[in-house]
């Protein structure tokens, strides 16, 4: 078969594969009822009713402000997080390295609950701030509060992009500063920076993006105080009329795809950026660390104090909760011990299956997804096509429709397109939809082991007379074994934490913990979603450390 | 031993006779027969699994050879997924929600498949609607409150008392009351469309909670939450039910049925007129509506029974017992379909905001 044929089938499936969930939102939007119903007509109104609403204008406006003030202060951070990592002789480097990667695995809801517990307004950290200094001086529940635990949150996003840039530098720019005197200060600022310029607004573009998808943290944090950002305004959009309005909710996914999409454009704009300065790229380069004296301590405790609120504060309140039967004001913890939760989760008949279904996604749906993502990044290896942009795109696209949606979405597919039907009631549905949401992230993985690997080899299996589809099986692949080994893991890890895109695939047969504790938290069933948290940031904890244990680099 | 043995025949007296109950139909054998060979059952609910465990149990022990499937969604998710996957052409054989209103919509849609329980002479009037949708529960909406927190002597009896309290004392209870939001869900209109067809007074109660910067929250898990924590200190329009089983875990929440009015509000169930194995959902339904499934759901699942033999701590006894007549039982029919009307709801909602800033 020749390879332009394979290389289209791979791209047509992804692109069937995205399309399908996408276009019928895109569709829906356009009508007066849900598609399937014979009243549905062509109309405009629902672009009408939606843009006509305040609180939508709110909400927008507020995720604006979301998305760029955790990118403001997620860009410096990661960015100077990453400096100290490389470049300097900061202590501990070794161990630092995983935790700072923690943010990304551990669910948002996870996260949010554990900050409602620590730093609520009556939460065990508040109580005893407030009884040190006699007054609470934050507001979890404030839009400054959601800004900033956003922003902290994702400071690794933007680390891990900086940090393979600085890895790809050569260091002897740097010390042909030092040399002629600058400071370790001025060559952050004035020699490294610049350089790596293009991959951190690469990142920025990232998280600012990461931004507009954020549903976990306001769903939690915001609803207090009704704080509406575009994902949860979905949700009161749903309940405003009484019955779920698809159209409506349509509208504003494709809102938010409009606003999402320049931001793919910017974002490869800036990758060719970037590897215009990657000129100096060679191996062998002894990166000589940079000495920051005393600094050093203070630079290690800063990044412990990021660590300690961003992931220790709120696991921590998590964990308690699940281990009290209630807290706050004028509770003593001691004597509100007890392990009933976690004996409870037993009895729940289906939180086992849930447990092992967790798991089996997580390793096995993880392997063949990494198969996909695989198969998807070398159709495009080395391509020089504008089809490639093409895939950029639409490896995007389904980061933009809110979890939520795009598991509606995923059931519709499943229902009306009948050759898939039979899959609907199994594990298949769910992880066809997690592999779809998360075809973005995956495919970076990928490219990223892609690129490290020379040209010269496959040109010289090219150049003896290999056709691409053997240089690719055979040279190819096996370079890139240890990179797949490494992006399983790494997807295993956030299929495990992944927790609204299968509610609408949940059954009998399809329980994952993250739905399982989405329908929880509805009934009010806090000790179980408590219990069942700590057993999922668990499940994480021990990917991560077999992941380190195989030595797994976690960075690209 | 000797117990064992007792229990062992009690209890295959009970299948015995669980081929035709005691006062349904003779050919009810025949229903029974059929289910046997459709062997399954597939059910969406909002009643978590952990509620409805007890109950599932126990229809299996009654008949065994029906599997049930048991999905627990949220209301929306179930009438999400019910009405895409109906008009694909194949879903759940038995829908039992909360979301009283979306389920008489459905009724009304013609989605439910019309079916006589034997069981409805032991039901009161406003359970049953055309012989499609049932009331399954009696569960009093009541008031939770922080017993460390809130004075012995405040705790509010009626709404009238809450009324009085948010106007006396606005600043102690100022962003300490909490209420679903009627905006955001769909319980939550439904509870205070019912309070302003109940008291006439009901929107000055809502203004005092205007005043008193009320805290709306879309989940009876973080509501009670944070009343028992102290975050908050009452929570208005709670679920007797969520209510009674938190109090059980935490003893630091009290539970107020009000005494001038209690709102009754019921799990409605529906057989799917395309379901695939009608007979065993028939079964489930009359079972639930027994007085064997009764007993279970007053003492297990603490959900509320609705007849009138059946005793426990979540009986209808129990709430004659605290609120005499004062019982007001959200009636399943037609009226519930004017809250799903765009035009009243968006008015009723324009007039919510305007009280939430006190006008």
């Amino acid at each position: 078969m020749p390879y332009a044929v394979i290389r289209f089938s791979v791209l047509a499936v992804m692109a069937i594969a995205v399309l399908a969930p996408l276009s019928l939102v895109g569709y829906q939007s356009f009508l007066s009822a849900p598609f399937f119903d014979s009243m549905a007509r062509f109309t405009l109104r629902a672009y009408q009713f939606v843009f006509a609403e305040s609180d939508f204008w709110v909400a927008f406006g507020t995720t604006l402000i979301v998305a760029g003030g955790m990118t403001v202060i997620a860009l410096p951070l990661g960015a100077a997080l990453a400096f100290l990592m490389v470049r300097t002789d900061l202590p501990g480097r070794a161990w630092l390295e995983p935790l700072i990667l923690i943010p990304l695995f551990v669910s948002a809801v996870v996260l949010a609950f554990g900050y409602v517990v620590a730093l609520g307004p009556v939460g065990i950290i508040s109580t005893w701030v407030k009884g040190a200094v006699g007054f609470l001086p934050w507001n979890i529940y404030s839009l400054t509060s959601l800004v900033v635990i956003a922003g902290l949150a994702h400071v690794p996003h933007v680390y891990l992009y900086t940090a393979a840039a600085l890895r790809g530098l050569g260091s002897d720019l740097e010390e042909a500063a030092r040399i002629t005197g600058a400071n370790p200060w001025q060559v952050a600022l004035g020699v490294s920076l610049p350089m790596v310029m293009p991959s951190i607004l690469f990142a920025g573009v990232l998280v600012f993006f990461l931004g507009f998808e954020l549903f976990g943290l306001p769903l939690v944090l915001g609803d207090p105080q009704g704080l509406l950002v575009l994902t949860t305004y979905l949700y009161k959009l749903t309940n405003k009329l009484g019955v779920p309005s698809y159209q409506l909710m349509a509208v504003v996914v494709v809102v938010i795809v409009a606003v999402t999409a320049p931001l793919v454009y910017m974002q490869r704009a800036l990758l060719k950026q970037a590897q215009r300065y990657v000129s100096v790229r060679g191996k062998g380069l002894k990166q000589a660390p940079l000495p920051l004296g005393p600094w050093r301590w203070l630079a290690l405790a800063a990044i412990l104090a990021w660590f300690t609120v961003t992931v220790v504060v709120p696991i921590a309140g998590i964990t308690l909760r699940s281990f009290v039967v209630s807290w706050g004001e004028g509770v003593k913890l001691l004597e509100v011990l007890t392990l009933d939760h976690y004996a409870e989760l037993f009895d729940y008949p289906n939180i086992e299956r849930g447990i092992l279904n967790t798991l089996g996604i997580g390793v096995f749906g993880g392997a063949l997804a990494v198969l996909c993502y695989t198969a998807i990044a070398l159709s495009v290896h080395r391509w020089q096509s504008g089809w490639t942009r093409v895939v950029d795109y639409l490896a995007m696209a389904p980061r933009a429709m809110p979890g939520l949606v795009a598991g509606l979405a995923m059931l519709w597919v499943f229902l009306f397109f009948k050759p898939l039907a039979p899959l609907k009631a199994t594990l298949f549905s769910v992880w066809l939809a997690y592999t779809v949401v998360w075809l973005a992230y995956g495919m970076r993985l990928i490219s990223g082991t892609l690129l490290q690997v020379g040209p010269e080899l496959e040109e010289s299996a090219r150049t003896i007379g290999a056709s691409p589809l053997r240089t690719q099986l055979d040279v190819t692949v096996p370079l890139i074994r240890y990179g797949m080994i490494a992006s399983w893991l790494l997807i295993f890890l956030i299929f495990v934490r992944e927790y609204s895109t299968g509610v609408y695939l949940l059954g009998p047969g399809t329980e994952v913990i993250g739905s399982l504790l989405v329908s929880l938290w509805g009934t009010g069933a806090i000790d179980l979603v408590s219990a069942l948290s700590v057993v999922n940031v668990l499940m994480i904890a021990l990917g991560l450390a077999v992941a380190l244990r195989m030595g797994v680099r976690l960075h690209g | 031993m000797r117990f064992v043995t007792l229990a062992a025949a009690f209890l295959f007296s009970f299948s015995a006779a669980a081929q035709t109950p005691p006062g349904y139909p003779a050919d009810y054998s025949k229903t029974v027969e059929a289910a046997k060979k459709e062997g399954k059952l597939i059910i969406y609910a909002t009643t978590d699994a952990v509620a409805a465990t007890p109950l599932v149990k126990d229809f299996e022990a009654l008949y065994p050879g029906i599997s049930v499937e048991y999905s627990d969604l949220n209301s929306t998710e179930v009438y999400n997924r019910f009405i895409s996957e109906s008009a694909a052409g194949s879903t759940a054989d038995l829908i039992w929600s909360s979301a009283m209103d979306l389920q008489v919509k459905l009724v009304s849609d013609g989605k439910a498949l019309t079916y006589a329980s034997p069981e409805i002479p032991n039901l009161p009037k406003w359970a049953v609607w055309k012989n499609e949708a049932y009331g399954t529960t009696n569960e009093p909406i009541a008031f939770v409150y922080n017993k460390r927190l809130v004075p012995a002597a405040e705790v509010p009896q009626t709404h009238t008392d809450l009324e009085k309290l948010l106007a006396a004392k606005p600043d102690f209870y100022k962003g300490k009351v909490t209420a679903y939001d009627p905006e955001r869900s769909g319980v939550g209109y439904l509870f205070v469309n019912e309070d302003v067809k109940n008291w006439p007074e009901a929107w000055n109660l809502f203004r005092e909670f205007g005043k008193t910067s009320i805290r709306l929250y879309t989940s009876a898990g973080a509501m009670m939450e944070r009343v028992g924590s102290g975050e908050h200190l009452i929570g208005y329009g709670i679920f007797g039910s969520y209510a009674l089983g938190r109090a059980k875990k935490d003893p630091g929440l009290g539970i107020v049925l009000p005494k001038d009015y209690t709102l009754i509000t019921s799990r409605v169930a529906f057989i799917s007129k395309q379901a695939k194995n009608p007979n065993a959902a028939k079964l489930f339904l009359d079972y639930m509506l027994s007085k064997r499934g009764q007993t279970i759901i007053a003492n297990q699942a603490l959900l509320y029974s609705l007849r009138d033999d059946v005793d426990g701590p979540a009986s209808v006894k129990k709430v004659r017992e605290e609120v005499g007549d004062k019982a007001r039982p959200v009636e399943i029919g037609p009226g519930l379909l004017e809250n799903l009307d765009q035009m009243t709801r968006l008015a009723f909602l324009k007039k919510w905001q305007a009280a939430m800033k006190g006008q």
